[in-house]
C-alpha cells in the first residue's frame, strides 16, 4: 500500500470490480490491460535489465535538440549535473570527467509525457460507484509491469496514471516516472500535485455492455451526471465550510472552554474540498461537446479549474470555451468511430484546438499506443498542419502543464529534470527508432543493451554457429 | 436497442451528413464534392501529372517525370512523352507520384461505429462459413471509406472474421454507386483462423486469431475439424470434376462446398491466419496436405521460419504493427519482424485489420522502417506485394503503362506523417479527399468566435 495520502483506502472493491465492463473494445471499456510480465526473452530480458546508477556529470554531444520550447538547436550538447540540466547550446565542450554520450546524427527531444495511461495497474475501475473519490490507483500500480519498460523504450519518461472511465468523479491518480527496474516507491514522480480523474457520457452511463441481471446504477443519462456532480460539490462545500467553522472554533478557543469537537472525517469529500482548495487537479474524461461544456460550467459555479479534459474528442467544437476556462486538452491522435460518442471525432482535433489556443496534448490511453507516441505526434502535422515544435510539445511541454509538472520536465531548458529521449533520426519520421532514455540523468533504456528481436537473432546465430543446434 | 431506435438515429445522422455535405461545396478544394462521397463522377477521363518524381515501385524512380492517365488507365510513363490533348494538367513540381496504397486486411464497409450492432457485419455464426462473401455486405456508401482514402489508400481486402473458416474476402477499390463497382475481386481468398496454440499467444491486435484453445487437445480439434471440412470439400470438387467429364451418378448441389471449390483446387489463396511459430508451422503443414495456395497472415512471429517462408516462397501478411508483442517477446518483435522477412526474401504485404483506421496503413508500415525494413521493400508491401499475392499484378501495384490508374500525388514520403496527399486518382477519376473528418473540420474551423467573448480567468 505505497502512496497512501489522508484519502487514500485500500482498493480491494476496485480489484473486485476490475474488468466489470466486458465489450469488444478496449477503448469502449476506457481501460487498458497490463501485460503480464513473464519468462522468455523479451520479459525475463528487461526484466532482469541492469540500471546503471547514474553519472554525475553527463554530456550529451553533438546532437540535433528538438527543446519543445526554444526551438531546435543544431550540434548541440546538453550538460547534466546531478540529473538536472545544467547547461543547453550549441558545440558546447563536454566538462572534464563528464560521461559522454556521443549523439552525433541523432535527434534529441525531451522525454515524452503520457496524460493518459492504465499501465501496470492490477485494478482498473472500482465500478460499485459513481463516486469514488476515495480509492487511489496507487494502491493497484505494479512496479513489473512489462510495459513499463517497452515505453520505456519509446521514449516515455512520465504517464499520469488513471482509473477507468466508469465513475463520474473516479479515483486518485498517481503521476509516475518510469524508473523501471527501481522499486515502486521510486516511481512516484514526488513533486506532481494530487490528481482525480472525472469521468462523463457513454462510460459512466454504462451504455455499451451494460450488466445483464445487474440493476442499473444511477446515473444513467447525460443529465443524471451533471446532477450528481452537482449535488457532490454542494456536500463539499457543507463539509468544508464545517471544517472552516471547527478551525474557526478551535483558533478562539479560550482557556477553560470545552475543546470544539472536529467534524466527522469523510474521506470521500476530503478529495473534493482538496479540488476546491485548487489542490488537487481534476482530469475529466469527456467526448462530446454538450458534457464538456457542462463539466466547465459545473467546475466555474463551484470555483474550481479543470486541469484537462482527457480525450475531449468533440472539443474542436468547443476549443474557444476550453481555453478560455484555462483547461487543457489531452486527446488521441486518430481513433473514432468506435463508440457513438466518438463519430464526431476527428483527427484534426489536436490542431484545431491548438489553433485556438488550448493547451493540447496526445495521449495514449493504451500500452500500445504509448510506445509510439511520437508518431502520433507527427499526425498533428499530418492533419491540420500543426507546426513541429507545438506537435513536440503535445506529447511533453502541454502534458507536462497538464498534469501540473512543467516546472520540473517536458522540454530541454536549464534547471529541469534531465528527462530525455534520443532518437536515431528525426522523432517524426519512418527512420526514427529510439536509442536511449533518461530519467533524472539516468539511462533507463538503452537500444545497446536492451533485449532486442535484433540481438536475439545475433544471439541465436552465435549459438548456432557453435553447434549448440537453431530454434528452427 | 430496438430497430425503431437504432434507424432514428441513422436518419438523425444522415440529415446532419446532409448539411455538412452541402457545405463541403464551399470548400476551397480544387474539386467539388459529389453527391455521394464514395462515388464521385469524374471532370474528364484524361489527365497529366507532369514535372514531379515519379516512385513507380516497379522500376527505378523518375525525376521530373509524367504520369498520363487516360479512361481509367495509365497511358504513359517517363521523363519525355506525349499528353493528350485537353487533358487536365496538374503540375507536379516538387511532388511525387506514388501507386495507390492496397491494405491485404480490413473490415472496411463491414463495420460502421463498433459499439452500435446495427452497423456490424463482421462475424457470422458458426464455424464454416466460406460462402459467406464479404462484397455482398460492404456498405458502399461508408461514412468510414472516404476517410481510408485519405492517406492514399485505393484498395483493399476486405473479410468477415471469427470461427474456422471465416468466409471469403474481397478485394476492392474505395469507389464504386455499388458493391460490384468497387469489386475487382469479389471472390479473393478464402479466410481460415489457424487453432491457437497451448498457452495461447496474443490475440493480435483486435483479438483475432481464432477461437481459444485452452489446450492441446482443443488445437487438435480444431485442426482435426478443418482437415475434415477440407477432406469433404476436395471429395466435392472431385466428383463434380468427375461429373463434368461425363461420370455416372450425381452430387447434390451444397453452397459451401461450391465455394469451396477455388481454394481446394489451389486455383485462389487460402489465409491462414495464424501468430505463433507453432501455428504457422501447423498451417504450411495444412496447406501442403491439401496442396493449397496459402498466404499467412498476422504472422507475428514468422520471423522465425523467415528462411522456410521464403525458400516455400508463401506470402505473409503482416501486421497490425500497431499491436503489442506477447509478453516473452522481444519489445521491437512487432516492428521489426517485417524486416527480417523481407531481408530473407519473404514476399510481404501488411494488413491493419480495422475499418475506422485504414488510413493509418502508411504510417503502420513506416514505423516499422526504423525497425530494419528497406524503405523500397516498405513501398513494394503496399503496393505490387499484395497485388501479386491477390492476383491481380498485371493491372495494379505499380505506375506502368496499361495498370489501373490508381495513383496519387504527395508532397513527400508518404509513410512520413508530415507529408500531405494531395490528389488520389482510383480507376483514373480524380477523388476529392474529402470525408467526414475533412468536413467537420472545415465547418468548425469555421465557427465564429462565441458572443460575448469569454475573459480568460
Amino acid at each position: 500500500m505505497k502512496y497512501l495520502t489522508r484519502t487514500s483506502l485500500s482498493t480491494i472493491g476496485a480489484l473486485a470490480f476490475a474488468g466489470a465492463f466486458t465489450t469488444s473494445s478496449a477503448l469502449a471499456q476506457g481501460a487498458a490491460s497490463a501485460a503480464p510480465a513473464t519468462d522468455g526473452f523479451g520479459g525475463a530480458g528487461a526484466l532482469n535489465m541492469p540500471i546503471p546508477p547514474a553519472a554525475k556529470l553527463v554530456a550529451i554531444t553533438h546532437a540535433t535538440i528538438l527543446t519543445a520550447s526554444h526551438g531546435t538547436i543544431l550540434d548541440g550538447t546538453i550538460i547534466i549535473r546531478d540529473g538536472k540540466i545544467a547547461q543547453v547550446g550549441a558545440k558546447l565542450a563536454a566538462p572534464a570527467g563528464a560521461q559522454v554520450i556521443d549523439a552525433t546524427g541523432k535527434f534529441v527531444t525531451p522525454g515524452i509525457i503520457d496524460a493518459h495511461s492504465h499501465s501496470s495497474l492490477q485494478g482498473i475501475n472500482e465500478s460499485s460507484s459513481s463516486i469514488t473519490s476515495q480509492v487511489n490507483i496507487g494502491d493497484a500500480f505494479r512496479q513489473d509491469g512489462l510495459t513499463l519498460y517497452r515505453q520505456l523504450a519509446g521514449g516515455v519518461t512520465a504517464a499520469n496514471v488513471l482509473h477507468g472511465s466508469a465513475n463520474t468523479i473516479g479515483g486518485q491518480n498517481l503521476t509516475v516516472k518510469m524508473r523501471f527496474g527501481l522499486p515502486v516507491d521510486s516511481m512516484k514522480f514526488d513533486k506532481a500535485p494530487p490528481g482525480i480523474k472525472f469521468a462523463l457520457g457513454e462510460n459512466v452511463r454504462q451504455t455499451n455492455g451494460a450488466q445483464p441481471g445487474r440493476t442499473p446504477r444511477y446515473p444513467r443519462t447525460r443529465m443524471g451526471v451533471e446532477e450528481l456532480l452537482r449535488d457532490a460539490f454542494t456536500r463539499a462545500q457543507e463539509y468544508q465550510a464545517e471544517w472552516k467553522e471547527y478551525d474557526k472554533a478551535k483558533a478562539a478557543l479560550k482557556k477553560g472552554q470545552a475543546e470544539p469537537i472536529p467534524p466527522r472525517r469523510d474521506i470521500q469529500l476530503d478529495p473534493l474540498v482538496e479540488i476546491l482548495e485548487g489542490k488537487r487537479l481534476v482530469h475529466g474524461h469527456s467526448y462530446r461537446s454538450d458534457e464538456i461544456l457542462m463539466l466547465l460550467k459545473v467546475a466555474k459555479d463551484y470555483g474550481f479549474r479543470v486541469a484537462s479534459l482527457q480525450h475531449v474528442l468533440e472539443g474542436y467544437k468547443v476549443a474557444d470555451e476550453i481555453a478560455a476556462a484555462n483547461t487543457g486538452a489531452s486527446t488521441f491522435a486518430d481513433e473514432w468511430a468506435y463508440k457513438l460518442e466518438a463519430w464526431d471525432a476527428i483527427a484534426f482535433n489536436a490542431s484545431l484546438m491548438a489553433e485556438r489556443g488550448v493547451k493540447v496534448s496526445i495521449n495514449s490511453d493504451s500500452d500500445e499506443r504509448a510506445r509510439r507516441l511520437y508518431q502520433d505526434a507527427a499526425k498533428a502535422m499530418h492533419y491540420g498542419n500543426t507546426s513541429e515544435e507545438e506537435a513536440l510539445k503535445m506529447i511533453t511541454l502541454n502534458a507536462a502543464w497538464q498534469l501540473g509538472v512543467d516546472k520540473y520536465t517536458g522540454s530541454i531548458d536549464v534547471g529541469k529534470d534531465a528527462d530525455i529521449a534520443i532518437f536515431t533520426a528525426h522523432p517524426f519520421s519512418p527512420a526514427a527508432r529510439v536509442d536511449m532514455t533518461l530519467i533524472d540523468g539516468r539511462v533507463f533504456f538503452d537500444r545497446k543493451t536492451s533485449p532486442s528481436l535484433e540481438a536475439l537473432l545475433q544471439a541465436t546465430k552465435k549459438t548456432r554457429a557453435m553447434g549448440n543446434g537453431g530454434s528452427n | 436497442m430496438t430497430d425503431s431506435k437504432n434507424r432514428a438515429r441513422w436518419i438523425a445522422l444522415t440529415s446532419r451528413l446532409a448539411t455538412v455535405v452541402s457545405m463541403a461545396a464551399i470548400l476551397p478544394a480544387a474539386i467539388v464534392a459529389q453527391s455521394t462521397p464514395n462515388a464521385p463522377k469524374p471532370l474528364t477521363d484524361s489527365y497529366v501529372i507532369r514535372n514531379a518524381t515519379v516512385v513507380p515501385v516497379v522500376g527505378p524512380r523518375i525525376e521530373k517525370g509524367t504520369v498520363v492517365i487516360v479512361g481509367g488507365k495509365i497511358t504513359a510513363v517517363g521523363a519525355t512523352v506525349a499528353t493528350p490533348a485537353g487533358a487536365t494538367v496538374i503540375d507536379g513540381t516538387g511532388l511525387f507520384v506514388y501507386p495507390g496504397f492496397i491494405d491485404s486486411g480490413t473490415k472496411l464497409g463491414l463495420s460502421e461505429i463498433e459499439s452500435v450492432p446495427g452497423g456490424e457485419d463482421k462475424v457470422e455464426v458458426g464455424q464454416f462459413n466460406p460462402h459467406d462473401v464479404a462484397l455482398t455486405a460492404v456498405n458502399s456508401h461508408s461514412e468510414l471509406i472516404p476517410v481510408a482514402r485519405y492517406n492514399g489508400i485505393t484498395s483493399v481486402i476486405t473479410a468477415p472474421e471469427g470461427g474456422l473458416i471465416s468466409g471469403t474476402a474481397s478485394l476492392m477499390d474505395l469507389t464504386g454507386w455499388t458493391g460490384d463497382q468497387m469489386s475487382i475481386k469479389t471472390r479473393a481468398a478464402l479466410v481460415v483462423n489457424y487453432p491457437r496454440v497451448a498457452g495461447g499467444r496474443r490475440g493480435g491486435g483486435g483479438g483475432r486469431g481464432g477461437p481459444a484453445a485452452e489446450d492441446g487437445d482443443a488445437v487438435n480439434q480444431g485442426v482435426t475439424q478443418l482437415r475434415d471440412y477440407f477432406t469433404n470439400a476436395k471429395s466435392y470438387a472431385d466428383i463434380k470434376a468427375k461429373l463434368a467429364a461425363g461420370g455416372a451418378g450425381k452430387q447434390k448441389i451444397d453452397q459451401a462446398m461450391e465455394a469451396m471449390i477455388p481454394f481446394v483446387r489451389g486455383e485462389l489463396p487460402v489465409i491462414f491466419d495464424a501468430e505463433s511459430a507453432a501455428q504457422i508451422r501447423g498451417a504450411l503443414a495444412f496447406g501442403d496436405e491439401f496442396k493449397l495456395k496459402i498466404v499467412i497472415r498476422g504472422a507475428a512471429e514468422a520471423w522465425q521460419l523467415a528462411d522456410t517462408l521464403a525458400a516455400r516462397k508463401v506470402p505473409v501478411i503482416v501486421g497490425p504493427t500497431y499491436a503489442e508483442p506477447a509478453a516473452s517477446a522481444a519489445y521491437d518483435e512487432i516492428y521489426a519482424n517485417p524486416g527480417v522477412l523481407a531481408r530473407a526474401g519473404v514476399q510481404i504485404a501488411f494488413q491493419t485489420t480495422g475499418a475506422s483506421n485504414v488510413r493509418d496503413l502508411p504510417f503502420e508500415v513506416g514505423i516499422t522502417e526504423a525497425f530494419g525494413l528497406d524503405a523500397d521493400k516498405a513501398l513494394e508491401a503496399i503496393t505490387i506485394n499484395p497485388a501479386r499475392i491477390w492476383g491481380v499484378g498485371d493491372k495494379y501495384g505499380s505506375i506502368e503503362v496499361g495498370k489501373v490508374a490508381n495513383v496519387f500525388v504527395s508532397t513527400g514520403d508518404p509513410l512520413d506523417p508530415r507529408s500531405h496527399v494531395k490528389y488520389l486518382f482510383i480507376r483514373g477519376e480524380l477523388i476529392p479527399l474529402v470525408d467526414r473528418h475533412t468536413k467537420l473540420y472545415e465547418e468548425f474551423k469555421a465557427r465564429p468566435k462565441p458572443t460575448p467573448a469569454v475573459k480568460k480567468p
